[in-house]
């Protein structure tokens, strides 16, 4: 078994590619985190600064999985990614959006009667 | 704790030892107290010494500590699990003893072995350590030893993670231990409820010892999770498609899957209480906005999985050892595959049950109510599976199968029991009673426990290279049974009497016949314990007699009985071209099975590294140096572990090279000795007789 299981690519070659692939993934990572912390600190709205940086965070999962992870729906390895992708997100919907349904029924039960300050709690309010 | 933090020992002073309560107080509880922490220091310099005079440092550190070898991990693995096993069965001992004598009177409305606050402790500690650190390290440790050679691959897809994930684990087991000796454990149950364990309630070290051994020994488990999907998905041996896989593969594979899934959702929730507890966070206090709640939430969302991650290899094992000892084919194999599937994906949309009580309105309940039911239905199809392979098979009652028919009569108990549990309005009948204790004791001794020993007492042999005694095995397994009975089928009862769980007193004398049956059980079950320490030593000192050189004891039908017991380093001499489901069998069907390989080449093995102790250590000493809030020594350790991996990374390591020659000489010598052996029949797999070369001819798998 000394064959590698890696697709058997020439390692020199690849190279230049690899690092490109890294370093553009480093850089867009660097920035979606930067206007994170960027949308935190600006002057806008509190709803539109969890969605901004709910979108940053998506895109930086993407970023992270297509760049670093190699994950790409083309090529020798198309199906068992989409696989994987297909039931990692079921699986986290699963955990979000149950989370959702309970966490919001529960704070509907607790704070119905209470002001909007319980709109500022962590938790999604109906 | 008194006075200040000091710079360089944090938190630590003379007065943290159970040594110092008892000076301060002798009483039942600080006695008891006191000697599990001597029955920790004493086992310790006894290792020590014992090492020392057999000289068995180098050959410790060397063949064990820094080898990269899955079979050796998983050994590893087991081995840590059998001694915290220990800890765990003897605590559940003290609890049992502690409320047989528990009854308050007017006069005295406390009484007992310990101290209400040092009980809390015992269930607390108790449940961590028997589903992080035996039941976790047990499955891990056995999927680590089988599924490679199941597979007919050559080692886990990544030898060198899997090191580092033992040793987080082992660093994890070390925090808790040495909580016995420094400190105290948390008091908030195994699951450590927020706001009781936030740091208003819980001012103390306890709950950060359990917060980071859990943060630390999860965080091994998740890498395992991607280390066994991938060797899964990676390693197979040519020709070993999916629905050639044997069954103990599959459920593997549910694990591996869950594992990756399910453990960052508790390293999410560890991390926000850890949060709460040291920067002032408010994820789960009562004010400012906080939600304890969530934490239910978010943990339960990876208890549940964590509770099929238990058993499916469990299941693995029984259905490995229901075909083999009863010499035919395992039957519906693709509904055990759906069924194992289903049950890996449906774990994951249950886990509500778990807090049906909190306050959420009737739908939800009802939802996850049904849900929970669901998931009973394929485990119901694999219990009919495995009966209906014994069924009208030439059944050898082996250990394994003693194991298995303790898991058939009282494992359905427990899943019915559970399924009455999965109906909201009995839950709250019975929530938080030890109804609810009774019912998880249920289905996870005869299932996880019952199913690991089975499988460590069936392939002991590929390990060791000598069988483990049937008659001390035999009996280790009826006290285990018995044990379980006279245990936890009384809390039933008491539970449904009124009596809530982890209560350190109680008022009602009603209950008292009945905790006098549950501390009789808990001696079964240290006999049990006893008697299985026993069958290790015993077999040790008849290893001769027992030896089953032709490394197929039990005429099995997967890969893993086609290599010598105890299998060699590089475990197949060849990678088999695997043609059917039962490759083994298959074989056997054709004729002789033992065919040397037409050629043989150089194998590459990984090379030896301390890699995954030195993280150990450093892991270790980060957990301990934030519990005691030593900030230099987690500072130092926290840049150690990225520091390690990165200077790792960029050193081209060179694997050994194994020449063929090599493998050559030992593989004929194996073949040679094959051939010199008796076969023996299934009557005589019991006596000395078997030398590991079953006759074939009796092959009916």
């Amino acid at each position: 078994m000394t064959k590698p299981n890696t697709g058997a690519l020439d390692p020199q070659q690849s190279a230049n590619s690899e690092i490109k692939s890294y370093a553009t993934g480093f850089v867009v990572s660097l920035a979606l985190t930067v206007g994170a912390f960027a949308a935190l600190l600006s002057d806008l709205p509190a709803t539109w600064k969890v969605a901004l940086i709910c979108v940053a965070a998506l895109l930086q999962i993407v970023a992270h999985l297509r760049n670093f992870l190699h994950l790409s729906f083309s090529g020798r390895q198309s199906r068992e990614d989409l696989l994987l992708v297909l039931f990692s997100v079921s699986l986290l919907a699963i955990m979000a959006g149950g989370t959702w349904y309970i966490m919001s029924d529960l704070s509907g039960r607790m704070h119905q009667a209470s002001d909007s300050n319980a709109a500022t709690h962590d938790v999604p309010t109906r | 704790m008194s006075g200040g933090t000091s710079p360089i020992f944090g938190n630590l002073d003379w007065n943290v030892t159970p040594y110092t309560d008892l000076l301060r107080d002798v009483n039942s509880s600080t006695i008891v107290g006191a000697g599990a922490a001597s029955v920790l220091v004493l086992g310790g310099i006894a290792t020590l010494l014992l090492f020392s005079w057999m000289r068995w440092w180098g050959p410790l550190y060397r063949n064990w500590l820094t080898s990269p070898d899955a079979k050796k991990i998983g050994i590893m693995y087991i081995a840590l699990a059998l001694v915290m096993l220990a800890r765990g069965i003897i605590e559940g001992f003290v609890m049992r003893a502690h409320q047989a004598t528990a009854l308050g009177t007017l006069a005295q409305p406390e009484g007992g072995l310990v101290a209400p606050d040092h009980f809390a402790q015992l269930f607390s500690t108790h449940g961590t350590i028997m589903i992080f650190f035996v039941a976790m390290p047990l499955l891990i440790g056995l999927i680590n030893f089988v599924l490679p050679q199941q597979l007919g691959a050559r080692d886990m897809a990544f030898p060198v993670l899997n090191q580092v994930s033992l040793g987080l684990t082992a660093a994890g087991a070390g925090l808790i231990m040495i909580s016995l000796l420094v400190g105290q454990f948390g008091t908030g149950g195994w699951t450590m409820y927020p706001p009781y364990t936030g740091k208003i309630f819980s001012p103390g070290e306890g709950v950060d010892y359990w917060l980071w051994a859990i943060l630390i020994s999860g965080m091994g488990s998740t890498l395992t999770g991607m280390n066994f999907a991938v060797t899964i998905f990676k390693e197979r041996a040519p020709g070993m498609h999916f629905m050639r896989m044997p069954l103990f593969c599959w459920t593997s594979l549910c694990v591996a899957i869950m594992l990756i899934y399910a453990m960052p959702a508790l390293t999410v929730s560890s991390a926000m209480l850890a949060l709460d507890r040291y920067a002032d966070f408010h994820f789960f206090t009562n004010d400012a906005g906080g939600n304890m709640m969530n934490y239910a939430n978010i943990f339960w969302m990876f208890g549940h999985p964590e509770v099929y991650i238990l058993i499916l290899p469990a299941f693995g094992v029984f259905s490995e050892i229901s075909s083999t000892f009863s010499g035919k084919r395992l039957y519906g194999y693709t509904s055990l595959v759906i069924a194992s599937m289903s049950i890996a994906v449906i774990s994951f949309t249950v886990w509500l049950h778990h807090f049906f009580t909190m306050g959420q309105s009737a739908g939800v309940n009802i939802a996850f109510g049904i849900a929970t039911m669901i998931i009973g239905i394929p485990t119901g199809v694999k219990i009919y599976d495995w009966m209906a392979t014994m069924w009208r098979g030439r059944v050898r009652i082996t250990t394994p199968i003693v194991y298995l028919t303790g898991f058939f009569l009282l494992f359905v108990i427990g899943g019915l029991s559970g399924i009455i549990l999965a109906n909201p309005s009995i839950d709250y009948q019975v929530h938080n009673s030890t109804f609810l204790v009774a019912h998880f004791h249920n289905v996870i001794i005869p299932g996880v426990l019952y199913g690991m020993l089975a499988g460590i007492h069936y392939w002991f042999p590929k390990a060791f290279g000598f069988r483990l005694s049937e008659t001390w095995g035999r009996r280790t397994a009826y006290l285990f049974v018995g044990g379980f009975v006279f245990t936890f089928m009384p809390l039933y009862v008491l539970g449904l009497m009124g009596m809530p769980r982890r209560s350190p007193t109680f008022q009602n004398p009603d209950f008292m016949p009945w905790m006098y049956i549950a501390a009789f059980g808990g001696v079964l079950m240290l006999c049990a314990l006893a008697s299985l320490t026993w069958t290790f030593w015993t077999s040790y000192r008849n290893r001769a007699a027992l030896a089953v050189p032709g490394g197929d004891p039990w005429n099995g039908s997967t890969l893993e009985w086609s290599t010598p017991a105890p299998v060699p380093e590089w475990t197949f001499p060849c990678i088999p071209q695997v043609t059917a489901r039962n490759e083994w069998g298959e074989r056997k069907r054709a004729g002789d099975p033992w065919q040397a390989p037409a050629e043989y080449t150089d194998i590459e093995m990984p090379a030896n590294t301390a890699h995954g102790l030195l993280i150990a250590i450093a892991a270790f000493a980060l957990g301990f140096a934030m519990v005691w809030h030593i900030w230099w020594l987690a500072i130092l350790s926290l840049l150690a572990i990225p520091g390690m991996v990165a200077l790792r990374g960029m050193r081209v390591i060179e694997p050994t090279i194994i020449p063929a020659a090599e493998v050559e000489q030992a593989d004929r010598r194996f073949r040679q000795q094959i051939a010199s052996l008796t076969p023996v029949t299934r009557a005589d797999e019991e006596t000395e007789r078997n030398r590991g070369v079953p006759d074939i001819s009796e092959f009916a798998g």
